[in-house]
């Protein structure tokens, strides 16, 4: 009865401990991505040079499928969309379903149970890698309607 | 067939629900009333078959687009293998490919973060060595 005890008491203070180190995470991780989206509310990608560059981009020069979304966030939060959708219309469609993705796994973090995912289906998630990657095949492609997809180009017609 | 606890649809043919990993196959008649919540009490319930096996897609999709393209596309392509596998009733092959997607998440995280802090010393030694110019 006693060993019973002691271990249910253990038992519940490793619960406790290991659901408050993930309540601690979770507020860790949502207070950097504030910080992140004020520092890209305050400063322009395309202008200030506090941003590091995309690593693909750098060492390559390609554009990957996330080049200019960074730019595109800023000008989200500026409300210019038509600005964001010419840096990065991919990140511009993905980002709605983006935060509901993070906001279901904060919710299964915090409650261990997130909300509804109607897209879970394996041939959704494949469909949408295959996206990614022809999207950033076609944004590099030296021919006219895909080189309209280089971040930024759209607002030099 | 949709999650009695979540709302989550999916496949008819799955054991465990692809969201929040409660079973489907033995759900205890009215106790798992479709859109009742189940009460949350202080109790740990043995967790069912599949309950904690995430497919980290939106963490996989985050690495891919900010972090480092190359190694976030094995972890969007294993999150697919995750929910694949649930949907089959494959949990032990779900929780291997979603530490497999776990791993390529934090692999992308590492590179990209490399290329970062090698950006910042190209800058600094840039930097200084106009100082030392001037």
């Amino acid at each position: 009865m006693g060993i019973s005890m002691r271990s249910m008491v253990m038992l519940n203070f490793q619960v406790n401990v290991r659901s408050g180190l993930r309540r601690h995470r979770l507020l860790a991780a949502m207070l950097a991505a504030f910080l992140g989206l004020v520092l890209l509310e305050i400063f322009d990608p395309a202008t200030s040079g506090i941003f590091p560059p995309c690593p693909v981009h750098y060492l390559t020069g390609w554009y990957c499928p996330g080049c200019g979304s960074l730019r595109a966030i800023h000008q989200l939060l500026h409300g210019n969309l038509r600005a964001a959708w010419a840096m990065n219309p991919l990140t511009v469609v993905l980002l709605p379903f983006l935060s509901y993705g993070l906001v279901s796994s904060a919710l299964l973090e915090l409650r261990g149970r997130g909300l509804p995912q109607p897209f879970s289906r394996a041939a959704w998630i494949r469909a949408l890698g295959a996206v990614i990657v022809l999207f950033g095949i076609a944004r590099n492609l030296p021919l006219h309607p895909f080189d309209w997809l280089v971040p930024g180009a759209l607002l030099h017609l | 067939m949709f999650c009695a606890q979540c709302g989550a649809n999916n496949a008819d043919t799955a054991i465990v629900c692809m969201q929040c990993g409660r079973n489907l196959q033995a759900a205890p008649p009215g106790l798992a009333a479709p859109g009742v919540p189940l009460p949350v009490t202080g109790v740990v319930l043995p967790p069912a078959p599949g309950v904690g096996v995430q497919n980290y897609l939106v963490f996989a999709i985050l690495a891919t687009v900010f972090c480092c393209l190359p190694a976030g596309i094995p972890a969007i392509v294993y999150a697919a293998q995750v929910n694949g596998k649930l949907q089959v009733g494959d949990v032990a092959g779900a929780q291997a490919a979603s530490n497999n997607a776990k791993m390529w998440c934090f692999i992308s995280l590492g590179l990209g973060l490399g290329v970062i802090v090698l950006y910042m010393i190209l800058i600094m030694v840039g930097v200084l060595s106009g100082i030392h110019g001037n």
